[in-house]
């Protein structure tokens, strides 16, 4: 873990970003449409959601919000991409990926056109919004689209870092990030992400959790209460679903007794399922899989509704000590 | 006009008022919420609920009542405020706005007595109002759908696929109303992607057309009571409309879209709006 202060030595975009993942890939756009003329944001009345306001300011020709409209956003990027302009596309994690999903199949996935998708609002993160505006099936969406890269970041710094790496990405990438609140700190300041490689974040050899996004921290949390039981809990910080990295889960299913997977998506195809799709074949191992259940989310405050279907620290533990028989 | 008209329209401007004031309760118990967008639809919804539509609130799955499908279904403050001001439930329920497993939460749940269908992503209200008016037809009972949407809500194309289709289908029974504010969630429609001339659009799709001044009683109550414009295509009113409308600080910006309405600004919003009667 990073030992910097932020306070002193932090990037500006550290305090802009306000530990919300949504403003922190809006300001890493930004940053890189100053590097790279051929940078374009796609909005789809989604300017401030996804703080897409100073790059106005810088660059307000390549700032195109085409209105309420995903599936025309998600075909404007692909056709702008095929003439070697770099888009991103801002927009809510449920809309972008459900409403104009065949335009991200056809048009982006399949036609292989270099497309970033930043979507804000994932999960429950607009707890009190319902369940029209949750988005607990959208990994199993793109991750199941053939050349697509999937990622999770873990927090703030992570989304700028990993929308910064995508710089190095030659086809599709979809970002997931988070919504209108503050997400707890769970990575450096300084990054950095190596896309498809996993991050061991915390040691041990009774147990592994590989968690993604708003789970890393609790998976921290978890892997701390466990150590003070004697139980060594690995810690896997899954920043990418796809392509996921296999040697670290092999590993883990190999060095550790079972594997915990933690996200905030459907049970159904998610980081769960990902892990589990590579071990059943590859290394049968006992797991357990904390995620939304096969529900409709009830109406309320995010964290409530978290820690109502069992995404929480508590619930890893829970698991792990399943595992481990303790 | 008579003295009754007069009288009936002072009293729908009264509902009007309360809806406004009790959409600010709901949003207030709530910490935050879509202000702008419930208040330019107040009146229109008095003049549905307490004048056009054919409801009973005590039974409200009677098969014979009329359909309002609030496609723009993040102004749901101001349709639980007109559900419970008609009878559906009980005002209190305003209270739990966005609470923990409240049914009121940012957008209508079909579960909740009087909401015809959950909705909160945009684009969906128009074609589920086609499938509601032809389910009538076919059945040969005579209510009557009638289906609002948002001016930003509009920019969706699956709204062009229904207003193609109702039209292609001849569906007199469904009537759109386009509450038309001018204004979405980043800024100004005009600004983001224009409708102009819209009712020009819905002209040229095959709808019978009738603009109003959404806040004008006199003029909402006369469009709805003309109903259908055409006994063999959909109607639509394009009510013009103000985003905000009640509350001077409100009115007319994207800021007031959604926004805290905390214990300052919600006594400042029960000043302006008066007293109900
Ligand atoms: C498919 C979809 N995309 C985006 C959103 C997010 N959103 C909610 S309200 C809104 C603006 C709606 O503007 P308008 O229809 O003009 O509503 P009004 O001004 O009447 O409030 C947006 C973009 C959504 N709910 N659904």
């Amino acid at each position: 873990m990073s030992t910097s202060n932020p306070g002193s030595t932090a990037p500006a975009w550290v305090s802009a970003a306000a530990n919300q993942s949504r403003l922190a890939f809006g300001l890493a756009v930004t940053e890189l449409a100053g590097r790279d003329a051929s940078v374009v944001a796609i909005g789809a009345d989604t300017l401030d959601l996804l703080g897409l306001r100073k790059m106005m300011e810088r660059h307000p020709e390549r700032v195109i919000d085409v209105g309420i409209a995903e599936q025309n956003a998600m075909g404007v990027a692909s056709g702008l991409a095929t003439t070697g302009m770099r888009p991103f596309v801002c927009g809510y994690a449920p809309f972008i990926t459900a409403r104009s999903m065949e335009q991200l199949r056809n048009d982006v996935a399949y036609a292989r056109q270099r497309v970033v998708i930043g979507a804000a609002a994932s999960g429950i993160s607009l707890g009190v919004s319902g369940a029209t505006h949750h988005a607990l099936e959208d990994l199993a969406v793109t991750r199941s689209m053939p050349g697509m890269t999937v990622v999770v970041p873990a927090d703030a710094h992570q989304a700028w870092h990993a929308t910064l790496a995508t710089d190095d990405v030659d086809g599709p990438v979809y970002i997931r990030l988070g919504g209108r609140v503050e997400e707890a700190v769970a990575t450096p300041v300084e990054g950095p992400i190596r896309i498809g490689r996993a991050d061991r974040l915390h040691d041990g050899n009774d147990v592994t959790v590989i968690a993604c996004g708003v789970l890393v921290a609790p998976a921290l949390e978890a892997a701390r209460s466990l150590g003070k039981d004697g139980i060594g809990v690995r810690v896997l910080n899954m920043h990418t679903i796809k392509p996921l990295d296999r040697e670290a889960v092999l590993a883990a299913a190999a060095e550790t007794r079972g594997i915990v997977t933690a996200e905030e998506h459907y049970v159904t195809g998610g980081l769960g399922g990902a892990v589990a799709e590579l071990l059943a074949v590859e290394h049968p191992t006992r797991m357990r899989m904390v995620a939304m259940p096969d529900e409709n989310s009830v109406v309320g405050p995010t964290p409530k509704v978290r820690a109502r279907y069992g995404m929480s620290a508590e619930s890893i533990v829970a698991a792990c000590r399943a595992l481990v028989g303790g | 006009m008579t003295g009754n008209m007069e009288a009936k329209l002072a009293g729908l401007r009264d509902h009007a008022r309360d809806i406004r004031r009790n959409a600010l309760r709901a949003l207030h118990a709530a910490g935050s919420g879509h202000v702008g967008g419930s208040l330019s639809a107040a009146d229109l919804l008095a003049a549905l609920y307490f004048h056009h539509l054919r409801l009973r609130p005590h039974e409200p799955d009677w098969a014979g009542r009329d359909r309002f499908v609030l496609s723009k279904g993040h102004a749901n403050a101001a349709l639980a405020a007109v559900l419970a001001q008609a009878g559906f439930f009980s005002e209190d329920a305003l209270d739990t706005f966005y609470g923990y497993e409240s049914s009121l939460g940012m957008h209508p749940d079909i579960k909740v007595p009087g909401v015809e269908m959950s909705t909160g992503g945009l684009g969906h209200g128009l074609s589920v109002g086609i499938g509601m008016a032809l389910g009538a037809r076919l059945q040969g009972l005579d209510f009557r759908t009638i289906v609002m949407v948002g001016d930003g809500e509009l920019q969706e194309g699956s709204n062009w696929e229904a207003a193609m289709s109702a039209t292609h289908l001849g569906l007199a029974g469904l009537t759109a109303i386009v509450d038309y504010n001018k204004i979405q969630q980043s800024g100004n429609v005009g600004e983001m992607l224009d409708l102009e001339p819209l009712a020009d659009k819905w002209r040229a799709f095959g709808w019978a057309v009738r603009e109003i001044d959404g806040h004008d009683m006199a003029e909402v109550v006369d469009a709805l009571d003309a109903l259908p414009y055409d006994t063999r295509r959909p109607s639509v009113i394009v009510a013009h409309t103000v985003k905000g409308k009640g509350l001077s600080f409100a009115e007319g910006t994207y800021l007031w879209h959604s926004n805290m309405v905390t214990d300052e600004i919600y006594a400042k919003a029960m000043a302006e709006l008066g007293e109900s009667a």
